[in-house]
């Protein structure tokens, strides 16, 4: 039967009457907040201003891949296409727009429009031809890097060394008021997915279809058709990723991508989306992001050996999901 | 009411009267619910113990325990007077203590075989298990059980319900256990398979076994049942050797509850929904109508191709022919063209096809209704609230809370949240397949009286029932199907358990008109139906 | 009438039961394992006619011997990896502990007998830690398996590059000539004996609750199954597999490389679905995975004798991983729609 808790006075109640999803996106923050006080007793500067700055836009552009992943994930799924994604688009405007700002200007949405319908075969796939996402995805990565290392020679095509559009580099390495141009984007990114994994009908039909896919196509929900779109969604998100990636490198480079996949899915882990679908929000895996690389700079500051990284990510991957990734009993 | 069944020699003789299996004033919780209370069960050797009680009464709970799936907080479980303690499901069978689930415990992928002998295969040199000869001895332990329709090599997947259920049950059975127990067996069972399966109880019993089995069909457990023990609230309430229907529910709810027959109101002549020509599955060519505030009943053995008819009326599945409603062919690709067309199915399976458990009772009542109170896509908090709340107090589900999430509701809860979502739909025709199967029998009745509301309202109402005296109890017209197609239509006087299932499996090659009325006082009654009958006839006061 | 002697159903009878035909039990249970073996004689008879036409003959001993050899490796990633998918579980990191045993391998055997065959037998029991570690998490940490591996992927790549900073080391000899000698048929003396570990599995206990557990974990909870010794099981043998994986991948190489594994996560995950096994758990067979390899192995080959740039070799494997996946559902599907008597549910 139903009791109405009074609400009792106090944070520990606000807490405690908290979804348990808003819940885990809250201690991912925590978290992140915890490793910069660690960080800045072990390195005092490194919680300075251009300190957090500098963790920020690292950790942004991880975030943008997790927005993507997030989506898939909140379905049941996963995108392991996500190297080579980004690897293939942020090549492909480097060659298409060959350093130039003006070809930038039609280059760009272009490579968004690419992402997004590779990520919809992505979804297809997985929607239509019931191939599991872990296979799709990690097949379509393999396609993507055949046909980016074989159309470019492997990298050594004459366009492939060009630089970013000037455009794009100042857009993501200027400021604005003293904020890096890839912190305003990313955090635009944050505000379009919390609207609408939170206040649209098709964020709502995101959870329901995580919850229980049978029930939703039931109840109307065009569970295909979702599918394919947050697939492709994915594959934008991994586009832009890159685009932006390279503009904040200069250059696109062989394996850009491979980093992003790991952090993207130990991001929205740490954050609090549960892998199985329905539950979880960006903002946790955006949290998630922070926390991951805010642990390897501090960690990478205490001279940590390059294998030393590795190690860390397991470990964190492994303890915070103990913290709050587990199933429930079996037992009856 | 006196038992009117033969019963089996033998029952609870003086020499064993010393409980087979027992459970003393046991608790058991799970988190702050708490499941047992200080409940006291027993059961003799030889004898058919009945359990019943609502859902949330504490039966399942005390199965658990009783075959070692869970283990008890307090209290004594005692086996043949001795106190034990079970560790979990394979102790329990070294006692001697087998169950049957509700829930299959089939492997799916597996054979017939394989599931039968798990953890009993024949072995050969080096102890590896034989394949071959592990088919042969399937097939024997399907024999000695009187099965010989189905094919050990089958895998489990690819048979219909009702066969894994009998499945289910021979495994059980072939381990020659001292107690078993069996939750739920009838469920999807047809009634000669029904039958079948008292049959086997009453062998079993004339060689020592004790049964214990749960069910919410009263007929069954009148015809089967030495003793019958009901539940509340996770407490015994009562045993006693026979029951009354009305007696039960009252000690089951606390509440009196009248068992009347219930009045239909009159349908309207207006045609809501017409159908012809449809084929999908199983159903082949397939024609009927409906009409304002009818409620039409869906008979038939299972597996006819009901379940095919009523997800091609939703959209759910491929399909060909034309379906009408209000005069206007509608499409039906997929469950949004039936929704915008009015009509709504409510599934069997509310957890697993009708439910989100974990989101709010808001949320599972709007998700349909989303576009319509949505702004170009963006939820409107204040119309979500109101239309929920609007629901809730209409079907008056007792909560004050409508963010709570729908898992925590009782079943009866549950169901109604089901039927609200489709209500707030403006649904014209409402589809309802099998909806009170596992639901105790005080929430029966309120479906019932929902039901008939929905009928009041003005709505079109297709009820499919696996138990038949339901359908013959609400139905204005029955349309009994056979391979897809109906095989006989029956209105008034010829509503009746009987006349269905005669209907249901008469050959269709003696009757050339299938629309030809089925002669009530027909020939070739069988035990079952004969028990059918008398049941009802004594229920019908 | 019944009396009470008959203990057969009444009349009428239920639907019967699906004749149990060859093409009934193969479609049901077995249509991955069908499609591994069709999929297995084509890539067959592509590699043999594209050698054909680019050499006027066929493969000889050398070469033959030389494809086992390098297949082995995947052989034996993808069964151990067939453990763990059979439980509807996932282990990502065979690639990490190939890795480290890739590296201990090549630093650490050295050249004698004695020393070779501790540190095979201490590269095993890695393999099995590993996996006991990933088992423990998963059966009584109740974490999803792909967490798990992932976390222990990611500690063991770290692992392997602490003890092999810089590709190097050196192979003993004596390993190679043991394992993968190109003159000799070990390699085909290793293929059966996975083959015969399968087998012999299969008709375990073991085997039997593997395919219960991933079949329907609460219901062979209900029947009695240890389902949690069966998964920390489960995961010690694809830890052992791998191990063994490893230190063929060595014994096919001169010198080590501490990132030589990695691609074996994927290469061993494409193998088991290429040989029909269901991601979703409960389904498939060994045989199929080692196929699977085979499979893989004989593509990059059929690739190189088409005289494919071998810089689209990734396009092709992604492309045909997913063409066989699809193949493997739509099959079943196909399959299925004929038989009569399908479950409501």
């Amino acid at each position: 039967m139903s009791t109405v808790e009074h609400p009792e006075r106090g944070g520990f109640a606000l807490l405690s009457r908290m979804k348990p999803d808003r819940r885990l996106g809250l201690y991912a923050l925590a978290a992140a907040i915890v490793v910069f006080v660690v960080g800045q007793l072990i390195q005092p500067g490194f919680a300075s201003a251009s300190g957090v700055k500098t963790v920020l836009v690292v950790a942004s552009f991880v975030g943008l891949v997790a927005a993507g992943q997030t989506l898939v994930v909140l379905i049941g799924g996963i995108d392991l296409s996500v190297p080579w994604m980004m690897n293939s688009m942020a090549v492909l405007l480097t060659t298409a727009a060959e350093g130039s700002s003006l070809r930038a200007a039609w280059v760009v949405p272009v490579v968004l429009v690419a992402g997004a319908l590779l990520g919809a075969v992505n979804g297809l796939g997985v929607a239509v031809l019931a191939v599991p996402a872990v296979v799709m995805t990690l097949g379509m990565n393999g396609v993507l890097q055949g046909l980016t290392l074989g159309l470019t020679g492997g990298f050594t095509c004459a366009s492939c060394g060009s630089s970013a559009p000037p455009v794009l580099a100042g857009a993501v390495n200027g400021s604005v008021l003293g904020i890096p141009g890839q912190l305003i984007i990313v955090l635009l990114v944050a505000v379009v997915m919390t609207v609408l994994l939170s206040w649209t009908s098709f964020g709502r039909r995101i959870y329901a279809t995580g919850t229980n896919p049978r029930a939703s196509a039931l109840a109307g929900v065009n569970v295909r058709a979702l599918t394919i779109a947050l697939y492709a969604l994915s594959g934008l998100f991994a586009a832009l990723a890159g685009i932006l990636l390279t503009a904040y490198g200069g250059k696109a480079t062989l394996g850009m991508g491979d980093p992003y996949l790991f952090q993207s899915i130990a991001a929205v882990v740490i954050g609090g989306v549960s892998i199985l679908g329905g539950r979880g929000h960006y903002l946790g895996a955006l949290a998630g992001s922070v926390t991951l690389t805010a642990l390897i700079s501090v960690l990478l500051a205490k001279d940590m050996p390059d294998y030393g990284r590795d190690m860390v990510y397991g470990v964190a991957v492994l303890g915070i999901a103990l913290l709050y990734g587990r199933s429930e009993r079996d037992e009856a | 009411m006196s038992p009117t069944a033969p019963r089996a020699a033998g029952s609870s003789t003086e020499a064993e009267s010393r409980p087979a299996i027992e459970a003393e004033l046991v608790d058991k919780h799970y988190g702050p619910v708490q499941a047992l209370r200080q409940a006291s069960f027993d059961a003799l050797p030889g004898e058919v113990h009945a359990l019943v009680g609502e859902n949330g009464a504490g039966k399942s709970t005390l199965i658990k325990l009783l075959c070692g799936v869970a283990r008890p907080d307090g209290g004594v479980l005692r086996i043949g007077g001795e106190v034990t303690t079970l560790g979990g499901p394979s102790e329990a069978a070294a006692h001697g203590i087998v169950t049957a689930f509700q829930e299959l415990t089939l492997l799916p992928f597996l054979s017939v075989a394989e599931n039968l002998l798990l953890g009993r295969e024949p072995r050969g040199a080096a102890g590896l298990i034989r394949r071959r000869a592990l088919n042969e001895r399937a097939g024997e332990v399907l024999a000695e059980c009187g099965v010989d329709s189905i094919d050990p090599g089958a895998v489990v997947e690819t048979l219909p319900l009702a066969q894994r259920q009998i499945v289910e049950v021979v495994r059980a059975v072939s381990q020659r256990p001292k107690v078993l127990l069996l939750d739920e067996p009838t469920s999807s069972l047809a009634e000669h398979e029904v039958e079948w399966l008292f049959d086997l109880v009453r062998t079993m019993c004339r060689t020592g076994t004790c049964v214990v089995f749960t069910s919410h069909r009263w007929r069954e457990i009148n015809a089967l049942a030495d003793r019958i023990t009901v539940f509340r609230n996770g407490t015994h309430v009562s045993t006693s050797r026979a029951l009354d229907e009305d007696e039960a529910v009252r000690l089951m709810t606390g509440q009196v509850l009248t068992h009347r027959r219930r009045e239909l109101p009159e349908p309207s002549q207006r045609v809501l929904l017409g159908v012809s020509g449809l084929t999908a599955g199983r159903v082949v060519d397939l024609g009927f109508t409906a009409r304002q505030g009818e409620i039409v009943g869906i008979g038939g053995l299972e597996g006819q191709g009901q379940r095919d008819l009523f997800l091609a009326l939703f959209g759910a599945r491929h399909h060909t022919g034309q379906v009408s409603v209000d005069g206007n062919p509608v499409p039906l690709r997929s469950p949004k063209d039936a929704i915008r067309a009015g009509i709504a199915l409510v599934p069997e399976d509310r957890k697993g096809e009708g439910l989100f458990l974990r989101m709010s009772i808001r949320e599972n009542l709007t998700l349909p209704i989303l576009p319509r109170i949505a702004a170009r896509g963006l939820l409107r908090s204040s119309a979500e609230r109101a239309a929920a709340r609007g629901m809730v107090d209409q079907l008056a589900i007792g909560v004050r809370d409508q963010d709570q999430p729908v898992g925590t509701l009782s079943g009866g809860n549950q169901q109604k949240v089901l039927l609200g979502r489709w209500l707030l739909t403006g649904a014209r025709v409402v589809l309802l397949y099998d909806v009170t199967r596992g639901v105790d029998l005080a929430t029966k009745r309120d479906i019932y009286d929902r039901v008939v509301e929905l009928a009041e309202q003005g709505r079109t109402v297709l009820f499919y029932s696996s138990e038949t005296e339901e359908v013959a109890q609400m139905s204005h017209r029955v349309l009994v199907m056979r391979e897809g197609r109906i095989a006989a239509e029956l209105t008034g006087e010829q509503i009746t358990a009987e006349g269905i299932v005669r209907a249901a499996v008469r050959d269709l090659g003696h009757d050339t008109n299938p629309a030809r009325p089925v002669d009530p006082a027909g020939t070739s009654a069988t035990a079952s139906t004969a028990a059918a009958s008398t049941g009802e006839g004594a229920a019908d006061q | 009438m019944t009396q009470t002697q008959t203990r057969s159903p009444q009349q009428p009878r239920p639907a019967p039961a699906p004749a149990s035909t060859l093409l009934g039990r193969l479609s049901a249970q077995n249509t991955g394992l069908v499609l591994a073996w069709l999929l297995g004689v084509a890539m067959l008879v592509l590699y043999l006619a594209l050698f054909a036409a680019r050499k006027s003959a066929l493969p000889g001993n050398f070469e033959l011997t030389s494809t086992v050899n390098n297949t082995v490796p995947l052989i034996f990633a993808a069964l151990g990896q067939s453990f763990a998918v059979l439980t509807s579980g996932l282990d990502l990191s065979v690639g990490g502990v190939m890795d480290v045993s890739n590296s201990l391998a090549a630093s650490q055997m050295g050249t004698s007998p004695g020393g070779i065959l501790l540190w095979t037998v201490l590269i095993l029991l890695f393999g099995a830690a590993t996996g006991l570690v990933n088992g423990l998490l998963v059966a009584y940490g109740r974490l999803q398996p792909i967490l798990v591996t992932l976390g222990t992927l990611a500690i063991l790549q770290g692992l392997a590059l602490k003890v092999l900073p810089q590709p190097g080391g050196t192979t003993p000899p004596a390993l190679t000539k043991a394992l993968a000698d190109p003159d000799a048929p070990y390699g085909l003396i290793l293929v059966a004996l996975a083959c015969l570990i399968w087998f012999v599995a299969r008709r375990t206990s073991f085997g039997m609750w593997i395919y219960a557990v991933g079949n329907d974990r609460v219901a062979a909870r209900a029947r009695g199954v240890p389902v949690r010794r069966t998964l920390v099981l489960a995961y010690v043998t694809s830890g052992t597999f791998a191990s063994a994986a490893g230190i063929m991948l060595a014994a096919t190489t001169t010198g080590g490389d501490a990132a030589s594994g990695d691609v074996f996560t994927l290469t061993s995950i494409a193998a088991v679905v290429i040989g029909g096994v269901s991601l979703f758990g409960g389904r498939g067979s060994g045989i199929g995975a080692v196929l699977g390899a085979f499979v893989l192995t004989l593509l990059i080959n059929v690739l190189f004798f088409a005289s494919v740039d071998p810089l689209y070799e990734p396009f092709y494997e992604g492309l045909f991983l997913v063409l066989a996946a699809a193949a493997t559902t739509l099959a079943g599907y196909w399959l299925r729609r004929g038989q009569i008597g399908r479950g409501l549910r």
